[in-house]
């Protein structure tokens, strides 16, 4: 009986890797040569939340505002007076 | 003859001079403390004049009263030994004496700690033909400018020329003179900055041309009118009062802020290459020589003596080290503070000397102890005072090279707004023309031709003509 169970898996293991080594040889694979896709038919399923047209909005550069020199008085020029009379 | 003279009064006075020192050496003697303003006024009498400040201390810290006398010999010692020798006197002691004298000081002790307020209060009755009143109204003037008291500010300038005007007319010698001149033109120039802070840069400029050319302050208003100039928009007339700092006459008036003036009158006028020739030439000559006299004077920045020194020697000595030395130097010998500290800085020198020749009494050993201690003070100060000047240049520099450095990227934003908008600035014009000048009735014209002529210093005027017109860059 134990040999008999020996023989059957063995016999099941050949059977299957020779179908495994036919599989191998057979298989071809294809691509095609040219394909083209009709977008204009495609349907697509949601809604439009974007403008149609393709838009650039124009705006203002950014300008930096530097602070050049200014002089709004001349106070230090007053007090360096005083010090320096007496 | 006048030598003989001198000697002879030398001969004259000597005897006084003894008589009076033993009568100071005797009240010494007796009680220092009751007896202070007998010293004081025995020292006066021998001409030891800084030994009788240190009594005339005594006896103002003693709270008696200052009666008349008192007070005719606090304003001597003032002139004779200068301010320095009470503004260290605590302010509580100074407050609240009926002394115009002391007022003075507690003002001036006041302004110079940044109270402006207290110090326009303490000066605010000067007197009008007291000695210190032309000072007092000018440090008055100046306290009521800065805490926006204009009114009242202009008021106290007026009398401050006013009271300036009558001292100078009575003044007896030519440095006397002179002195209360520099006040009285002060006082206009301050006028002048007051009409300048309330954007009435008209009446500024008017206030400005007071001053005469001859005048010692000439050279520093320069640069505030050509302020005043920008500010109306004319910057031909701004550049043209710039350009008198490089004439030969004014070599030694440096003005870092005036060459980040000329490239902001160049800027307005869009004259973006004139303006960066400005800038290059800043940091190309002037910070590096700046950086090398700050070597320089690294080395010796914890020296009580090396400024002073510096000062003393002649210039041809020390401006091979550096060029910068030369302006410094002319800059402050031309103060009228500097000037006084150092006579008074020599006169109490001679006096330690004199002192120590003298029989050692305790009064003349006190008071060599005491008049060495002021020496040394003075010695510091002075330094200190001459140290703070030329690296208060050095940070100028520093700071204005800032202020370049801005304009330059300035310019830069500019060029690139104008490339992305497509555009260009006109620049087809010639480099200046007589019909871009602008004149008052009393100004005229010559054409510069490569000289500076003594007379036309400071009335100069560009005529050069606005770039900011914008062309579009395929069209031109």
């Amino acid at each position: 009986m134990k040999n008999l169970l020996i023989k059957l898996i063995l016999m099941t293991l050949f059977v299957s890797s020779g179908i495994n080594a036919q599989d191998k040889k057979n298989v071809v694979f294809k691509y095609k040569k040219h394909e083209s896709f009709d977008l204009g038919n495609l349907e697509i399923k949601g809604n439009i939340i974007a403008p149609g047209d393709l838009s650039v909005m124009e705006r203002e550069r950014k300008r930096f505002n530097r602070n050049l020199l200014d002089r709004d008085d001349f106070n230090s020029e007053v007090k360096r007076d005083i010090k320096t009379l007496r | 003859m006048n030598k003989l003279m001198i000697l002879l009064f030398t001969f004259l006075l000597t005897p006084i001079s003894y008589a009076s020192l033993a009568k100071a050496n005797k009240y010494f003697k007796a009680n220092s403390e009751k007896n202070a303003d007998k010293i004081m006024y025995e020292l006066m009498r021998s001409k030891y004049y800084f030994s009788a400040a240190e009594f005339a201390k005594k006896v103002i810290i003693s709270g008696k009263p200052i009666n008349k006398n008192m007070e005719k010999r606090l304003v001597t010692l003032i002139l004779k030994t200068g301010t320095l020798s009470f503004t260290g006197l605590d302010e509580n002691i100074l407050k609240g004496r009926h002394s115009k004298a002391l007022n003075f000081i507690l003002g001036l002790k006041y302004f110079n700690d940044g109270r402006y307020k207290e110090a326009a209060h303490a000066l605010r009755k000067p007197g009008k033909r007291h000695r210190f009143s032309p000072e007092s109204l000018m440090i008055l003037g100046a306290s009521l400018n800065i805490i926006n008291k204009d009114k009242n500010a202009i008021k106290a300038y007026k009398s401050c020329i006013k009271s300036a005007k009558h001292f100078e007319n009575k003044a007896n010698n030519v440095k006397l003179k002179r002195y209360y001149t520099i006040i009285k033109e002060s006082c206009y120039i301050h006028i002048a900055r007051m009409y300048f802070k309330i954007r009435k840069y008209k009446k500024s400029v008017h206030h400005y041309e007071e001053i005469p050319k001859t005048s010692y302050r000439w050279p520093y208003i320069l640069l505030e009118k050509a302020w005043a100039y920008y500010y109306m928009r004319d910057y031909n007339r701004a550049l043209g009062v710039l350009v008198t700092y490089k004439s030969p006459l004014l070599s030694s008036y440096f003005m870092p802020e005036g060459e980040v003036l000329s490239a902001l009158s160049y800027f307005k006028m869009c004259l973006y290459q004139d303006t960066l020739k400005v800038v290059n030439n800043y940091y190309g000559v002037y910070k590096n020589r700046s950086k090398h006299l700050k070597n320089i004077l690294l080395k010796h920045k914890d020296s009580h003596t090396y400024f002073l020194k510096l000062m003393l020697t002649p210039i041809d000595q020390n401006e091979k080290a550096n060029p910068f030395i030369r302006n410094l130097i002319t800059q402050i010998r031309k103060q009228i503070k500097f000037n006084l500290d150092l006579v008074n800085y020599k006169k109490l020198k001679n006096e330690y000397k004199f002192l120590k020749k003298r029989k050692k009494t305790p009064l003349v050993k006190y008071l060599a102890a005491s008049i060495r201690e002021t020496l040394n003070w003075r010695t510091k100060h002075l330094n200190h005072y001459v140290k703070k000047q030329m690296f208060s240049f050095i940070n100028d520099i520093h700071k204005n090279s800032y202020e370049m450095f801005n304009i330059k990227l300035e310019i830069m934003s500019n060029k690139r707004d104008l490339i992305y908008r497509n555009k260009e600035l006109v620049s087809d014009r010639s480099r200046g023309d007589i019909s871009n000048v602008n004149r008052t009735i009393d100004q005229h014209f010559y054409m510069y031709n490569g000289e500076f002529w003594a007379d036309e210093l400071g009335d100069f005027s560009f005529g050069l003509k606005s770039n900011c017109q914008e062309v579009k860059t395929d069209k031109k």
